[in-house]
């Protein structure tokens, strides 16, 4: 059987951000696989050095469109932590709701657009017209669809009052519904089982020793969340599961990634039906403190880690990001290896890949 | 073939229902499109409350507002809508509530002129707003092309 | 003198005749409307379904003039000549597939063994598709036209015995025969025959979700991707074409055609008829996700054509018992 090299990428229908991958096949399944990476490299890490504290709140929002306030998150605490201030509770409520909210998001977009690139146009078109839930909650709360700027040093920048907490208490029991409908879909939809079962499996060694972290890792049986092991934020004071799976193929992601909608959802209502009265933010000051801090968040992909090391001045010295789609890319090459051709779309969106998040 | 047939149970009632909803395609600009009150649009200024202190200068992640001081009672202020990212941190940096985000959304212009917004103080008479607005624009002109 | 001229009249009215039947109606031009709203109809109906509004009406006939203006590109290493003549094969067969299959009781050149003609006419598309891959020499083209082929081979043979019921019933190899025959309609007496000339059509249409070859999200769009312009437009004419053809030959084989006479009424009937089918068609295109190429051989080899066996058979039994 002759080999061929099938380019996927820089711009592929596969794709939704630029990455280059080069497949071997033979016949119709892939022996080898080549990943190159840094078509969206802006260089953001070296850019937070020439912008202030204050003003890299707005940059590091921009690394990634779909994770954007979990990064805001993560560098405002590891700022705080330098400053050492009490953030006031119901800010802390308030940014874990967004948080979730994101989350929720997330999972909905990856649903959409695995079905899409499955062949399943139909469910795409449903989780996205049901998405638009969220996003207009989303952009009633904080402004922006996807770029919400609710994070400052300190606290937040928008509150919610009663009323409108009681409107998207019922907005998210709709869309509470819906999802159990999707969920119930997908699992008597034997066609969507029959593209995405054993497909791109990871076992639990290959998972220890790329050091995945995120919803690729909990289906593959491995039991770790930052949420619950390295409480932010709200996350201590809320009562939620963190939901695994054992296969490690696809639609083990998929049941993980579903289900934790679901948990983000009663997330949700925890923090509206229990949200603290009190003051949005703290006074911080400009300049912050010599010292370095390691901070880390539970974005939808996985665990993101900020370095962030400051000289007294107004400017951060460094700051270095570790985002979770860096651990994910780099077992596709052993997760595609004998997978049939028509199966690496499935493989790539089962990763639920943030290039832009990868890159920086 | 069994679970093609056992499929059909479950979509054909999702299908039902979405062909009775309306659907939900916003026809802009063929159709209204609604913002909603909090939506981060068009920055404007108050220019009774601007003091001219930079506040907003200094925190602006993009670098879309430039204050220029003709001498210590006239400053011009300008904002780049097409540099701004709409992100608010002017609005939270000003102490005299001087600047606000708008729901209003920025449409696209063909060149740069109808982009470049100044804002000034009412200070002075017509006459002196006349030489200093032509002044700017002039400088303007040079600076950011 | 008067004898002859009076035959020089004869035969240019039927000249003329036969020219308005082969170019407007049931001809080229019947075919070419039906095409435009047969698509547009089927993309109207799917996005409904899915909750999106869907193209204006003249959405079809605009993406044709739009691919005429276009530049028309192959890579060097193409063979130029076969690129084009392949739409133009394609769209010939198609177009003259057509002429035997009978509109509402009129079909332009009825003769017996038109079925067989017929479907032979509409597999030379399939053909040009798998050699239009194989031609234009990049990656994608060459795996979606193996793709292709190995479709084929699954769907055709259950599609052939599946039609071939309607003609062993009625005895006759003529489409326009059978149409007129059908005194209860054949789907009634053999509907898993129809059901597999369904699915045979969807598989021979491309559409999902059988649309293997041109699976977007992981070929770009298969055999076709190095195509543009004019040979592109060629291309999806041939498609429409051949959508409206096949289901203008289930119409007659399974629905009993137009029945007899030409009256508005039994037109009427021809038209819903052939929108039914249609509206069958749209619906199973959003129902399901796409296959893989192992799944469908699969599917073909050890569902359909043992359904279509056993048709047979029982046709036969019923028909000598």
């Amino acid at each position: 059987m002759t080999r061929m090299t099938i380019p996927i990428g820089p711009q592929h229908p596969a794709l939704k951000e630029p990455l280059s991958f080069l497949l071997t096949v033979e016949g119709e399944y892939v022996i080898d696989s080549s990943l190159r990476l840094g078509y969206v490299h802006r260089g953001l890490e070296r850019l937070c050095q020439e912008r202030t504290y204050v003003q890299n709140v707005h940059v590091l929002e921009r690394v990634c469109g779909i994770c954007s306030h979990v990064h805001s998150t993560a560098y405002c605490q590891g700022v705080e932590a330098l400053t050492e201030l009490e953030i006031p509770p119901r800010a802390l409520y308030l940014r874990t709701l967004l948080c979730e909210l994101e989350r929720i998001h997330s999972h909905m977009l990856w649903l959409g657009v695995l079905a899409e690139l499955i062949g399943f146009t139909t469910i795409f078109m449903y989780t996205w017209r049901d998405r638009e839930i969220v996003l207009d909650i989303m952009e009633e709360f904080s402004g922006g669809r996807v770029a919400h700027a609710v994070n400052l040093v300190g606290g937040v920048r928008v509150d919610v009052e009663q009323e409108h907490a009681r409107s998207i208490l019922t907005r998210l029991d709709d869309l509470a519904q819906q999802v159990d409908t999707f969920l119930d879909m997908i699992q008597h939809e034997r066609t969507f089982q029959a593209r995405t079962r054993n497909v791109g499996h990871l076992s639990v060694e290959q998972v220890h020793r790329y050091c995945v972290v995120g919803p690729v890792a909990r289906a593959s049986g491995v039991d770790v969340d930052m949420r619950r092991d390295a409480p932010y934020a709200a996350y201590d004071q809320l009562d939620f599961q963190v939901i695994t799976a054992q296969q490690g193929d696809v639609w083990a992601r998929t049941m993980v990634r579903s289900l934790e909608t679901i948990e983000s959802l009663h997330i949700c209502r925890q923090l509206l039906q229990n949200l603290p009265s009190g003051d949005l933010t703290v006074r911080a000051p400009r300049r912050v403190p010599a010292g370095e801090v390691v901070s880390r968040a539970e974005a939808p992909r996985g665990e993101v880690i900020y370095y962030i090391r400051s000289d007294g001045s107004d400017k951060p010295a460094r700051i270095k990001i570790r985002t979770p789609t860096l651990t994910t890319l780099i077992t596709l090459p052993d997760q595609l290896r004998g997978v049939n051709t028509a199966d690496v779309p499935t493989v790539l969106a089962g990763v639920d890949l943030c290039i832009a998040c990868a890159d920086r | 073939m069994i679970e093609h047939l056992h499929a059909l149970i479950y979509m054909l009632p999702e299908l039902w229902h979405a062909l009775l909803k309306r659907p939900i395609t916003v026809r802009y600009p063929f159709g209204p499109m609604e913002f909603p009150p909090h939506f981060r649009g068009r920055v404007i200024v108050v220019e009774d409350a601007c003091r001219g202190c930079g506040l907003c200068v200094r925190d602006c992640p993009a670098s879309a507002l430039e204050l220029k001081r003709e001498d210590k009672d006239t400053f011009h202020l300008i904002y780049h809508p097409d540099r701004c990212a709409y992100c608010g941190q002017c609005e939270v940096s000003c102490r005299f509530g001087a600047i606000k985000l708008t729901n209003e959304h920025v449409q696209a212009a063909p060149q740069r002129a109808p982009l470049e917004v100044l804002v000034k103080p009412e200070k002075g008479d017509e006459a002196e707003r006349a030489k200093t607005k032509s002044g700017v624009d002039e400088a303007e002109g040079g600076s950011t092309s | 003198m008067s004898i002859s001229g009076n035959a020089i009249e004869l035969l240019s009215a039927k000249v003329v005749s036969a020219l308005f039947k082969l170019l407007v109606f049931p001809g080229f031009g019947f075919l070419f409307v039906c095409a435009l709203a047969f698509q547009w109809i089927d993309r109207q109906v799917a996005a409904r379904l899915q909750g999106r509004v869907g193209p204006p009406w003249f959405q079809p006939l605009a993406d044709l003039i739009k691919l005429m203006a276009k530049e028309d590109v192959l890579p060097s290493e193409a063979n130029e000549a076969i690129c084009a003549a392949l739409p133009i094969v394609s769209l010939a067969a198609v177009l003259t597939a057509g002429l035997y299959v009978p509109i509402g009781a009129h079909s332009v050149a009825p003769f017996e063994g038109d079925l067989i003609v017929t479907l032979f006419l509409l597999s030379i598309p399939t053909l040009a598709y798998f050699l239009a891959g194989w031609v234009s020499v990049s990656v994608f083209s060459v795996v979606g036209g193996n793709r292709s082929l190995l479709q084929y081979f699954s769907y055709e043979v259950p599609f052939l015995m599946a039609l071939s019921g309607p003609a062993i019933l009625h005895g006759s190899w003529s489409i326009s025969h059978i149409a007129e025959s059908q005194a209860i309609w054949t789907v009634l007496v053999q509907p898993l025959g129809f059901l597999l000339a369904l699915i045979g059509l969807i598989g021979k249409l491309k559409r999902s979700p059988f649309d293997i070859p041109k699976a977007k999200s992981e070929i770009g769009a298969g055999p076709l991707t190095e195509f543009s312009g004019r040979k592109l437009m060629m291309w999806q004419l041939t498609m429409h074409t051949s959508t409206v053809v096949g289901i203008f030959l289930l119409v007659n084989m399974f629905l009993g055609g137009d029945g007899n006479g030409v009256t508005a009424l039994t037109s009427f009937a021809f038209s819903v008829k052939a929108l039914g089918i249609l509206l069958l068609l749209s619906v199973s295109s959003v129902l399901y996700a796409r296959l893989r190429i192992d799944q469908l051989a699969n599917l073909g080899w050890q569902v359909l054509a043992p359904l279509a066996l056993l048709q047979l058979l029982v046709t036969t039994w019923i028909g000598t018992g």
